[in-house]
């Protein structure tokens, strides 16, 4: 019986060494990728900053300056930009981005239509498997992200804005903190709302061509650093908050790994214990 | 020669931060020339070649749309993608050409043809400003 059940402890043991060998390497490969989307995040947000800026500079120059992105149009129907990964087993990650997704949805819904521009592989499953109107969907581009998928989706984005099949655009994604936080988080992209804290300093600038038309040159390229900035970041969370969950799993398997070998020697002691004490019973016999 | 500051950002990275003594852009209205102490301006670049004056010598690059901002004698090019001229890999522009006219021929819908052509515009860009480059 204890030769059974030392058979058992064993095929246990190799399993949970086996798990912990593809956490181990999941854990390592993280990473590693997470150290490329963090120097992809940081410099993404230079970009962004300098675009921002410069933006919010064009239309301070004058009081009169008018654009359709401003706010001040009757909404309807409300789209949201969902940004989540394309693969599992990376903590609370996808759960917690679609959670705040869903969250917002269910406010927006009661007064307004909603519809969907899910990025990422888990976010299209979610919100095609539960009806949603997705108007278009992206998989497999966060991790490669690229300047031109960014503008491909920032030009669907203002093509719905522009005909009016969309009043109000709102971005969910992740935003990396640090290694250890992740927060999902929430921004509307259009209608523009200008920062207040930005004290309008006039700088008495010439623009080429107007102010008005060099905002709608530079609005492309504005959206599209948005979601390359929220892609890019989304994908540091990923990799971070995978590298977590797997650097626990590692842990909880050597510890498993340990507790068992426990059991096992246990177990072995006790085998030969009891040969022992059924050799000296024989013997005894025997005298 | 007075020099400005010049700094040129890409989403991937920083191009190029330094001192430059004279800058040459197309901006969607037509070229101009920047020189230390140039009034603020901001302007839209369409894609094409930028001219960088550093030590009395001109290096050429590449862009594909961005702005160019002067501001209190500080520039600041922000651009989508920008690569230095003798940097280009030429047989990759031209195979990326050939396959952007393929796809233009092939395309069955008015978004694949807008698509490909916006990156025959690029591959011709990148091929242009090599060659004059090499001139």
């Amino acid at each position: 019986m204890a030769s059974a059940n030392m058979k058992d402890i064993k095929r246990r043991i190799k399993s949970v060494k086996s798990t912990m060998q593809i956490t181990k390497a999941m854990e390592l490969v993280a990473s590693s990728k997470l150290r490329k989307a963090r120097d992809k995040a940081d410099s993404a947000k230079l970009f962004f900053d300098a675009l921002y800026d410069t933006m919010w500079e064009i239309t301070d120059e004058n009081d009169t300056f008018k654009s359709i992105y401003f706010s001040g149009r009757q909404v309807k129907t409300v789209m949201f930009v969902v940004i989540a990964g394309d693969r599992g087993l990376a903590g609370g990650y996808n759960a917690n981005v679609l959670k705040l997704a869903q969250q917002k949805i269910d406010q927006t819904a009661k007064e307004y239509e909603v519809v969907v521009i899910p990025i990422g592989k888990k976010a299209v499953e979610y919100f095609t498997k539960r009806g949603y109107k997705v108007v278009a969907k992206y998989e497999n581009i966060a991790e490669n992200i690229r300047m031109n998928s960014a503008k491909e989706i920032g030009s669907k984005i203002m093509a719905a804005f522009k005909n009016g099949n969309t009043d109000r655009v709102e971005l969910i994604y992740t935003d990396y903190v640090s290694p250890l936080v992740q927060l999902a988080k929430h921004k509307s992209i259009i209608p523009l709302e200008k920062p207040e804290e930005k004290v309008a300093k006039k700088l008495h600038t010439s623009y080429e061509p107007a102010p008005e038309a060099l905002f709608e040159l530079i609005m492309p390229q504005y959206i599209a650093g948005v979601l390359y900035g929220s892609i890019a970041d989304s994908f540091a969370s990923e990799q971070a908050a995978r590298r977590i969950a797997m650097e626990n799993a590692s842990d909880n398997a050597t510890e498993m790994i340990d507790e068992l070998s426990l059991l096992y020697n246990r177990a072995r002691q006790s085998t030969i214990t009891q040969e022992i004490t059924e050799i000296v019973g024989g013997a005894n016999v025997q005298e | 020669m007075a020099s400005f500051n010049l700094q040129i950002i890409t989403p991937d990275k920083i191009f190029f931060d330094g001192q430059a003594e004279r800058l040459i852009v197309r901006t969607t209205e037509g070229d101009m020339g920047i020189l230390a102490k140039h009034e603020n301006f901001v302007g839209a670049l369409p894609s094409g070649a930028v001219k960088i004056m550093t030590d009395g010598n001109y290096k050429v690059a590449a862009i594909s749309s961005g702005v160019v901002k002067v501001s209190e004698n500080k520039t600041t090019i922000i651009a989508e993608a920008i690569e230095w001229a003798d940097e280009i890999d030429i047989d990759w522009a031209n195979r990326s050409a050939d396959e952007a006219r393929e796809k233009i021929n092939a395309a069955e819908s008015n978004k694949e043809i807008a698509y490909a052509e916006l990156k025959l515009q690029r591959a011709l860009n990148r091929i242009s400003v090599h060659t004059s480059n090499k001139k």
